[in-house]
């Protein structure tokens, strides 16, 4: 079963900006790649640190604001030092202008890179 | 504790301490009417940490070149004397400044010269800052945030003031200071002749070169100040390697002047090219030429003349530069008896290429470590320090009176002009200055001696017509 829910509009969100949305008391980081949108647990999986205050660096890696560490984020996965263990992914749904997350599924990408 | 209290210049980074007493006696170490000069200003620690209190701390101090930060992120490492701090190019395009070391156990931050960065990363606990030297995270900060630390308290410490002109980024470590423009004065006028000969700017190429000398750095400051004398005798040798003959007979030049202003100074004669010359490379004399008519319709016929002249300048404290050889250095005091010397090679960035790298070439053959002028001067500036060893050898004054009663009041050059460029009216005037700030707790107390002829407007000049 999927639970859509509204995340932002598209317009809200330009390429290669990142911002945080908390849904439910969960953090996310949204992040529009270049047009299309991505949504990630919010806080590194290395230190504290709220990843929608990073920069998106080399195409799609989210850079961490504290110790630059770096996530794929399409699929979580942990690219650069020091981060070493994946970040949980949300699967995105775009509707005609609006933004919407499943907060039980993880991106394609994510689960297709198991 | 009493020296720790709050002075009210306190930020949530850094608790100044309340200035202290000047030195007992300063008076006696300068005769100005007579040029005697005591050599304890060479020597002594207690005055040299004096310095780094009442001339360092909070004089205007050279920390980069526009030209070394182009991009957002763009850093470069450097030193306000013996502070180390990191100079950061902001998103916005405005550059700060920032002690290079880590607030929380006091660790240095960046072992870099330069780079592009987002942050600046302690090695010691992960401590993390952004480039507007705020602290953005660390490791295990629920910790910290448990035992009640504020964050935004904790950020980086910023140079209290940052400033430029004309390409030259300086930073000022006292809030009260005054302004970049007020501290430069109508020594901008002359700064002009380097800085803004077509419009287009300046730059520095290649990287920086970097050495170290045992001597006090006021002995090559005033070197570059107004000392062409030397040049005569210390670099006859090198004079004869690069120009096939001697320098020329300076001292009987009716056209050459010291000008000084705020305890910086110029010496020049209107040459054009004699500086420029010494680095035996006549396509660079060509250049100089080609372009002196062009800035002598932006700048007027004296100042188009000094472009590549003998000449030789030092702003106050501790920047100095030879137009015409192209030589752009900072003397970083290390202790009163070592310095370690900064140097980097500037030109018009509308020069062409060939002629930059000729320049650069230049500055190597001359004024690097193992350039024929520089290893000429690093003898002397040693020795000039290091004889003061001797107990009874420093307490014998020297003497700087060179050119005493050749002030000129009837020119139209801004700031104190004096006849004939071999003299020490510019070492005097430097001494002045350092005397002011020295015996000064605060800005409030320096003596204004140089009233401003020049205004803000003269410096903005029309673009010259292209010739169709």
């Amino acid at each position: 079963m999927t639970t859509k829910v509204f995340l932002l509009k598209r317009e809200a969100l330009k390429p290669g900006e990142v911002t945080r949305v908390e849904l439910s008391g969960c953090p996310l980081a949204v992040y529009n790649v270049e047009g299309r949108f991505y949504a990630t647990h919010d806080i590194c999986t290395h230190a504290t640190a709220s990843l929608s205050e990073g920069e998106i660096v080399d195409g799609d890696l989210i850079a961490c604001p504290v110790h630059d560490g770096t996530f794929h984020i399409p699929s979580g996965q942990a690219m650069g030092h020091p981060c070493t263990v994946d970040l949980r992914t949300y699967r995105v749904f775009e509707d005609a202008e609006d933004v919407y997350v499943d907060l039980e599924s993880e991106a394609e990408e994510a689960s297709s890179a198991i | 504790m009493t020296d720790h209290t709050c002075t009210g210049d306190c930020t949530p980074t850094l608790q100044r301490t309340r200035a202290s007493d000047p030195l007992p006696g300063l008076d006696k170490l300068v005769d100005f009417e007579t040029g005697k000069m005591s050599r304890r200003l060479y020597w002594d620690h207690a005055i040299y940490e004096q310095e780094l209190e009442k001339i360092f701390a909070r004089s205007w101090l050279f920390l980069a070149h526009d030209s070394q930060l182009p991009n957002p992120g763009d850093y470069l490492t450097t030193y306000m004397a013996e502070d180390n701090v990191i100079v950061v190019r902001q998103k916005d395009g405005s550059v700060k400044a920032f002690l290079n070391t880590c607030p929380h156990r006091g660790n240095k931050l960046t072992f870099a010269d330069g780079g592009n960065t987002r942050n600046f990363i302690c090695n010691y606990h992960g401590w993390s800052f952004g480039i507007d030297g705020a602290l953005r995270g660390m490791a295990g900060q629920e910790l910290f945030i448990a035992s009640g630390m504020d964050k935004s308290r904790h950020g980086m410490h910023e140079v209290a003031q940052v400033a430029s002109y004309k390409g030259l980024i300086f930073g000022n470590m006292d809030p009260n200071a005054p302004s970049l423009d007020e501290y430069l004065g109508d020594f901008r006028y002359y700064l002009d002749v380097m800085l803004d000969m077509d419009g287009q700017g300046t730059e520095f190429i290649g990287g920086s070169v970097k050495s170290v000398i045992n001597c006090n750095w006021k002995v090559p400051t005033e070197n570059f100040i107004g000392d062409i004398y030397h040049a005569l005798w210390t670099h006859d040798s090198a004079a004869h390697a690069m120009l096939g003959g001697p320098v020329s007979e300076v001292y009987k030049n009716p056209d050459s002047y010291h000008v000084n202003f705020n305890g910086h100074g110029w010496e020049f004669n209107t040459d054009i090219v004699g500086n420029a010359a010494t680095l035996g490379d006549k396509e660079i004399r060509k250049y100089l030429y080609s372009i002196q008519p062009q800035v002598a319709k932006r700048l007027g016929e004296v100042r188009s003349r000094m472009i590549g002249a003998i000449s030789s300048a030092s702003v106050f404290p501790n920047m100095s530069f030879l137009p015409g050889q192209n030589t752009f250095r900072v003397w970083q005091p290390r202790g009163p008896h070592k310095i370690e010397l900064h140097t980097w090679t500037i030109v018009n960035k509308s020069a062409p290429q060939e002629i930059k790298d000729r320049w650069r070439k230049g500055t190597m053959m001359t004024f690097s470590p193992s350039g024929v002028f520089e290893m000429d001067d690093g003898e002397n500036f040693e020795f000039s320090t290091r004889t003061n060893a001797g107990f009874v050898t420093r307490q014998q004054d020297m003497y700087m009176g060179l050119g005493l009663g050749s002030q000129l009041t009837d020119t139209d050059l801004p700031g104190n002009v004096f006849r004939n460029q071999v003299n020490e009216a510019n070492h005097r005037a430097f001494y002045r200055r350092w005397m002011d700030l020295m015996q000064a707790r605060d800005w409030s107390e320096v003596p204004r001696r140089d009233v401003p002829k020049v205004k803000d407007g003269d410096l903005v000049y029309p673009m010259a017509k292209e010739s169709v």
